[in-house]
């Protein structure tokens, strides 16, 4: 170091000194700093510290990938009078059985994508069921069949056309001998029209008619003692006590769209002084309709007769004119259930013409007889219940089957044209059906798909759809309608119009010519055109509608038809076995429907399967699980299948829903379920004694859309006995104790413009799933198949909560659909790190999907659990004819996607600029929700909340009202109106019995 | 005392009367030696099969991310009830295991803790590797993991913000800041035994790679002390971090409404479980690196049993933190509240409950007896089952509260997929890849530092041990 001379030769003492000088201290500083450079002086300001800090590394960027292109398909050939973006909406109509459903369709660009139901119609008026909304996807099943098979080869049309007019020489000359048809049941004008062309033409020839499922019990029971072809048509809006015997009267009997809107008209609180209807449900296996019921009694299938009898015979003791012929029935219990026939005797008489007897289709045409005779002597006929003619139908007829099936082992038929219907599959199992088709020399089956009995004919032809077809029909309550098409047929289909003309007259005309001939006998000649129109437009013929019949019973009739009864002993080796339509895929002719596979049953909340049910008591005493494999055995055949625990089935009763185990049916249902057809015999249709079953020690996995069936005491469905509500009218909103709902910041105020809100009438709903196909088809929701739904990633954005409560053994259900309650506090919106899921002005939680990363994190934090992931690339394989069926209004969501409920936003904003092109403000219930619109109970309101005479704002202003999980402040737009029960106080003990 | 005209005051204790944190008269240069010939030596067989096995389980790990990416989340468990599944349970356990390494360095090092030094540079190290394997998690988590790039603040066309509001995005910054200064910390600490390394270089490629990453170290008085202030600098940096970091993962948890997570006790039970599992990891490792490099001497007892105590410490404090939320959970009378416990006690999840309970709290009051404390097979057995319990708890919190919430319609269980197995093991893989790539090519042990809390370091060493001797 270099010491300064300025000191000269002053000498330094030591180094103390020295090291004092300023020099050196310099030198010092630098060698040893105090401080780093450029913070000397020590203040180090935050800017210069943040500054320092401020290094960081950049995170290594993730790899992208491309988002799949979507490929679009231009127009060729623009359809006629079509403004792109807008809908046209025709009126049609779709047959089923023999009845059928009033329907509007929105056809988007020439193709149609959504069923409503028409409001001209008086069966439906504007509203539709989960079948309605799901066959339209029957029309873009893309495994329907494209063309004329003879011999499992390629045919044409005019092949068989040439084929059969040779054919039919023969017949002429024989008067149709050797011919047989086998078609399944219809109501129809033209249909009926060329039926009876046909059996006048071919008075030799065989005509059966074939419905595995249908209401045959009913007409033989009412034509055994009326002597008259004709139907009951129930009023269910004018019944104060309604009592069910084994009649699932809301979902699954025929007119149920009607049945639930008088049902929930007779049952509808504004106030607590109105006054409801009661229900009594008399039951094997627990329906929606035992779900609704105010007391529900378990009973075996075969002890409902005897029952109802007992009640007969109570009303006639009170009093009543019931002429019943006096039957004892052995093996019926009476004392067990003394409490139960006397209450129901007497509120019956109490609400004599204002009450109804309902007997269900399974059960024998015996008590279809006695609740007609029953309902007479109430004088319900002509209030409650019309009896209307089955004019211009061909009802289906068991019998008619077994003398074809005799006539084919006699070998008298040559020629078996087979009309829709799948007879291979279900015609009961010991008439062998496959079998005894070998036997004849030409069959021709005509149905939309290569089915089982397709493959085992020697002609095949396509059916076309009720959408790509022109034809007639006529409901059960007497409107006819013509069906119109709404898009050339697909699939090279044959019209059923077109293919019978050609059976009865040889000659190949056009399914249009062929019904308006048939109507131009209906409308008088001179303004045929205009009506003819008319009946289009509207969708209905307005004239000469079938109103009620003039009955009169002859009761002595009911005690031959008791002889077919059975009433035997049940015990856990001899149960009662019971076949059911199933809630989803009917009698299998929907089992290629994705939709409907995919829509739980209501009740087990099971999808794509079709398990066993049995009681809690029948399965502990067999020591049998959920998803135990068992052999089922019934007379003397077999099958294996998984059993289901199903609380509040009858004890020593197993039931089993048809329609499953299709072989042929397509993708979506091939080798879907277990045939339960293959239990099914002449012995054993209905319901039967003798069935046993043994555990195979298999396990069988089924999906469940909800696997927690009690409420764990959460007040989520609010329910209340009527005598409380009227005691307590603000029961459900008092039903949580919580602390004031306080913000910590002023809230934004939601108080301009359209705020959307929602009630759902929890007192109305009866579960029936209309909703969800409504939804699914309205807003493009993706199949994901039995193994997704079994992992939970089922993709309804509605769906129905269904509880349990009370008894183990024998539970009260309730209802509730779940969908996006459109929080204003939403707390899915605070945790999206992307900002994909906002609130609008009009209140609305919406999705932007395209800024979705699909974190999840808005689905976990959501109380509702009503957000649904895309976990997979669902609608990738959609084949080409099935992305028809998709609303071009709603996208359609890719892999990795967040979607949820939009309270339909498309409908909202295509309201919203029909209103400001007309310069007007919108009217209130002119935008309706897809849900909204098919509920047959009009259980959901929906509208502006800010407007107080609006549907909804009434609505949310009665006394029930009130917010699920309002306790957590999320201010839900989408309030409940509580459900009230109407329980007999003379039943009061029995809630809990049996 | 006075030595040499410097007055030393008497409290201060000396260096060489503590207890000697090294053991095995090691001087300067045997530390030297030691270390550096780790990496400067022959590469041990032991180190070879370990890294082809680790490798094969990354290699596991980016082939099951391939997949991932191909297919989509649907891969794995999750459903819809629980939307979150192994992928964030392993997240926020990789970033526990995280904190140990910045706690060591940086809040031991502000409490002037020496013996910090024998274990802080690979408890750093392990920190960052297992923030890597933290970070991964969340990417590829989402839906859409192509446009995971909406979770940055980056101008855009459509003048979009990220949501400010949304804990995950807190996550970003949080995790991302502190693996930012973790990295800085780690290097910075590493640059003197790089240059230590350059010196001893004997190829000229060794000595211009390293000399370009030692920044021109030479070891003089100013670096050291702009050094020791940076360092200082970054420890004060680090230590609020430590804590935040795991209180912001909390937030992802404690700001939701689910009955489970929605509870305020989650910032300090998380940090708390944070450095438990931590620390558990750092025994796991030191155990194994000791033994494999016989580092006995460097790495002592007496270090673990320091390390033991950290962790029943902190076991109690989870304990705690269990016990006072379902004491919560009752006294509050809230019924999703009082269910969401039982159920996690006596649920479906019961299983996974009880391993949780008895690795966290149970197993490490085995650490009160000292010969359990000072006993290195069983610690290490014990550090395992405490990462083991330490998973558990994420997968409890994170899973048994979505599958049981509000609504029981939409209650349902949660099972992992091979998806979720292979991810969760691949992660491990990596993991253990580069803790040995790291081992195997940088000073494992802080040469420098160790050399300063030897008795050799006092600046008196020579003259008291001299007068000691003439005492004597």
């Amino acid at each position: 170091m270099k010491i300064s001379t300025d000191n000269g030769v002053k000498y330094w003492r030591s180094l103390d000194q020295l090291a004092e000088t300023p020099e050196f201290k310099k030198i010092l500083d630098n060698e040893f700093p105090e401080n780093p450079p450029g913070i000397a002086g020590g203040a180090l300001s935050r800017r210069k510290f943040l500054a320092l800090m401020g290094a960081s590394i950049a995170f290594a960027g993730l790899a992208g990938c491309q988002r799949p292109v979507e490929k679009i398909v231009p127009y060729v050939k623009a359809p006629e009078n079509i403004t792109p973006g807008n809908s046209l909406f025709y009126a049609s109509a779709m047959p089923f059985g023999l009845s059928a459903y009033g329907i509007v369709v929105e056809s988007r660009v020439g193709r149609p994508t959504k069923i409503e139901g028409n409001i001209n119609h008086r069966l439906t008026k504007g509203k539709s069921g989960a079948l309605i909304q799901a066959s339209i996807l029957n029309l873009y099943d893309p495994d329907r069949s494209g063309a004329l098979r003879n011999k499992a080869q390629e045919a044409s049309w005019s092949e068989f056309v040439s084929f059969y007019q040779e054919l039919q020489k023969t017949f002429i000359e024989s008067q149709g001998r050797g011919l047989a048809i086998l078609s399944s049941s219809f109501a129809s004008p033209t249909l009926f029209r060329l039926y009876e062309e046909f059996t006048a033409a071919f008075p030799e020839a065989q005509w059966a008619v074939y419905e595995p499922v249908s209401d045959e019990n009913i007409y033989d029971g009412i034509k055994a003692i009326s002597g008259q072809n004709i139907y009951p048509v129930y009023d269910y809006s004018k019944a104060d006590i309604v009592v069910s015997l084994d009649s699932d009267f809301l979902y699954a009997e025929s007119d149920e769209i009607s049945a639930v809107r008088g049902f929930a008209e007779a049952r509808s609180l504004k106030t607590e002084n109105d006054t409801m209807n009661r229900l009594y449900v008399v039951e094997n296996m627990y329906s929606t309709t035992g779900a609704m019921s105010d007391h529900r009694l378990r009973l075996p299938s075969s002890h409902v007769a005897p029952f109802a009898l007992e009640i007969a015979k109570e009303l006639r003791n009170q009093g009543l004119e019931i002429p019943i012929p006096n039957v004892r029935l052995d093996g019926f219990d009476r004392d067990a259930h003394q409490k139960w026939i006397q209450a129901i005797a007497k509120d019956l008489k109490k609400h004599k013409g204002k009450s109804l007897i309902v007997a269900g289709k399974r059960q024998p045409p015996y008590l279809h007889a006695l609740a007609a005779v029953m309902n007479h002597g109430l004088g319900n006929t002509n209030n409650s219940v019309r009896y209307v003619s089955l004019k211009d139908a061909l009802p289906p007829s068991l019998s008619s089957l077994n003398r074809l099936v005799e006539s084919i082992d006699n070998g008298k038929i040559q020629t078996l044209i087979i009309m829709d219907g799948n007879p291979v599959y279900n015609a009961l199992v010991d008439m062998d059906f496959a079998a005894k088709l070998a036997k004849v020399k030409n069959t021709v089956h005509f149905s939309s798909h290569v089915d089982e009995t397709s493959r085992q004919t020697t002609w095949h032809i396509p059916a076309a759809h009720y959408l790509e077809s022109w034809g007639d029909v006529r409901s059960n309550d007497g409107v006819r309608s013509v069906v119109q098409p709404l898009i050339e047929p697909l699939f090279n289909g044959v019209m059923r119009a077109q293919l019978l003309n050609l059976i009865v007259t040889g000659k190949d005309e056009n399914a249009h010519d062929i019904v308006r001939k048939t109507w131009k006998s209906i409308f008088p000649e001179l303004d045929f055109e205009k009506k003819w129109r008319k009946t289009l437009n509207s969708g209905v013929c307005e004239e000469n509608l079938y109103e009620s019949e003039e009955v009169g019973f002859n009761s002595e009739n009911l005690g031959n038809l008791s002889k077919s009864l059975n009433i035997e002993n049940l015990s856990k080796d001899a149960l009662e076995i019971t076949f059911a339509a199933d809630a989803s895929v009917f009698d299998g002719r929907y089992a290629n429907n994705g939709w409907l596979q995919e829509t739980p049953d209501p009740i087990s909340k099971l999808a794509w399967d079709n398990p066993a049910l049995i009681s809690l008591n029948t399965a502990k005493e067999l020591g049998l699980k959920n998803e135990d494999m068992v052999s089922l055995t019934c007379r003397g055949r077999s099958l294996e299948l998984p059993v289901w625990i199903m609380p509040g089935q009858a004890d020593n009763t197993i039931a089993v829903s048809l329609g499953y185990g299709r072989t042929s049916a397509g993708r979506v249902g091939n080798n879907v379920g277990f045939n339960a057809y293959l239990l099914r015999q002449t012995s054993a249709k209905d319901f039967a004694h003798g069935a046993a079953v043994k555990a195979t020690g298999k396990r069988y996995k089924l999906a469940n859309t909800q696997n927690h069936g009690s409420m764990e005491g959460r007040a989520l469905v609010r329910e209340a006995p009527l005598t409380e509500y009227q005691s307590h009218p603000h029961f459900a909103a008092e039903m949580v104790e919580h602390p004031p709902l306080e913000s910590l910041w002023k809230e934004h105020p939601y108080d301009e413009g359209n705020q959307w809100g929602m009630t759902i009438d929890l007192n109305a709903c009866t579960g029936c799933n209309a909703c969800m196909i409504a939804c699914q088809s309205e807003n493009n929701i993706p199949i994901v198949g039995k193994e997704q739904v079994s992992k939970g990633r089922e993709m309804s954005w509605i769906r129905l909560d269904r509880y349990f409560s009370g008894d183990l053994q024998n539970p009260e259900m309730v209802y509730q659909p779940v969908t996006c309650v459109h929080c204003e506090m939403a707390p899915c919106e605070q945790v999206c790190p992307v900002a994909a899921t906002v609130h609008d002005e009009e209140g609305l939680n919406v999705m932007v999907y395209n800024r979705c990363i699909g974190t999840r994190y808005c689905a976990n934090n959501c109380p509702y659990k009503v957000r649904r992931f895309n976990f997979f690339n669902f609608t990738k394989d959609y084949p080409h004819v099935f992305q028809m069926a998709q609303n071009p209004d709603v996208s359609v969501r890719s892999r990795g996607v967040m979607e949820k409920c939009t309270f339909c936003t498309q409908r909202i904003n295509q309201a919203k600029v029909k209103a400001k092109k007309e310069g007007r403000e919108l009217a209130d219930s002119e935008i309706l929700t897809a849900c909204q619109q098919s509920c047959p109970a009009d259980a959901i309101r929906f509208g502006n909340m800010l407007d107080k005479n609006s549907n909804v704002s009434k609505s949310k202003m009665n006394n029930r009202n009130y917010a699920m999980l309002g306790e957590l402040n999320l201010k839900p737009r989408i309030t409940y109106l509580a459900k009230i029960r109407n329980p007999n106080p003379d039943l009061a003990d029995t809630k809990s019995q049996i | 005392m006075r030595v040499c005209g410097v007055s030393v005051k008497d409290t201060t204790t000396l260096l060489l009367d503590e207890e000697p944190l090294i053991t095995g008269n090691q001087t300067f240069s045997s530390i030297t030696e030691k270390i550096s010939g780790i990496v400067e030596g022959e590469t041990n067989k032991i180190w070879f099969i370990l890294l082809g096995l680790t490798s094969s389980l990354a290699l596991m790990f980016f082939g099951s991310m391939g997949f991932l990416f191909w297919e989509g989340v649907g891969i794995w468990g999750v459903n819809n009830p629980v939307g979150w599944g192994w992928s964030i349970v392993n997240f926020v356990f990789w970033v526990g295991i995280g904190h140990a390494g910045t706690l060591i360095s940086a809040i031991l090092f502000i409490f002037r803790q020496k013996w910090r030094t024998s274990i802080n540079r690979f408890a750093e190290a392990m920190t960052l590797f297992a923030v890597v394997c933290a970070l991964i998690f969340p990417g590829i988590h989402v839906g859409r993991i192509w446009i995971a790039y909406y979770m940055f603040p980056l101008p855009n066309q459509m003048a979009m913000w990220p949501n400010f509001r949304s804990p995950l995005l807190w996550d970003v910054f949080a995790v991302g800041t502190y693996f930012a200064v973790s990295l800085m910390f780690w290097y910075t600490g590493l640059i003197p035994d790089l240059a230590t390394l350059r010196d001893r270089a004997k190829t000229r490629f060794r000595k211009m790679i390293l000399a370009i990453f030692a920044l021109g170290w030479r070891g003089g008085n100013k670096q050291w002390k702009n050094y020791e202030f940076a360092y200082l600098l970054l420890a004060a940096l680090s230590t609020p971090l430590v804590l935040s970091v795991h209180s912001v993962v909390s937030a992802d948890f404690a700001s939701a409404v689910i009955p489970g997570w929605h509870t305020t006790i989650f910032p300090p039970y998380f940090v708390a479980g944070a450095i438990f599992s931590g620390f558990a990891m750092v025994m796991t490792l030191a155990i194994i690196a000791r033994k494999v490099y016989k580092l006995e001497h460097i790495i002592t007892v007496n270090h673990l049993e320091k390390m033991t105590k950290i962790i029943m410490l902190t076991g109690m404090m989870v304990g705690y933190a269990y016990a006072i939320e379902f004491f919560v959970a009752w006294y509050s009378g809230n019924v999703f509240e009082s269910f969401t416990f039982v159920n996690r006690a006596f649920g479906p999840y019961a299983w996974a409950y009880w391993i949780m309970v008895s690795c966290n709290v149970i197993i490490p009051q085995l650490f009160w007896f000292k010969k359990i404390r000072t006993s290195v097979p069983i610690m290490f057995v014990i550090s395992i089952l405490v990462n083991i319990g330490m998973w558990f708890e994420r997968f409890v919190i994170t899973v048994s509260s979505l599958a049981n919430d509000f609504l029981p319609s939409s209650w349902d269980y949660y099972s992992p997929t091979v998806w979720d197995i292979s991810l969760l093991i691949g992660s491990f893989g990596l993991f253990f890849s580069l803790f040995l790539l790291f081992i195997r090519f940088l000073p494992m042990i802080s040469i420098a530092e160790v050399k300063g809390v030897l008795p050799q370091a006092d600046p008196h060493y020579y003259e008291i041990t001299k007068n000691r001797s003439r005492d004597e």
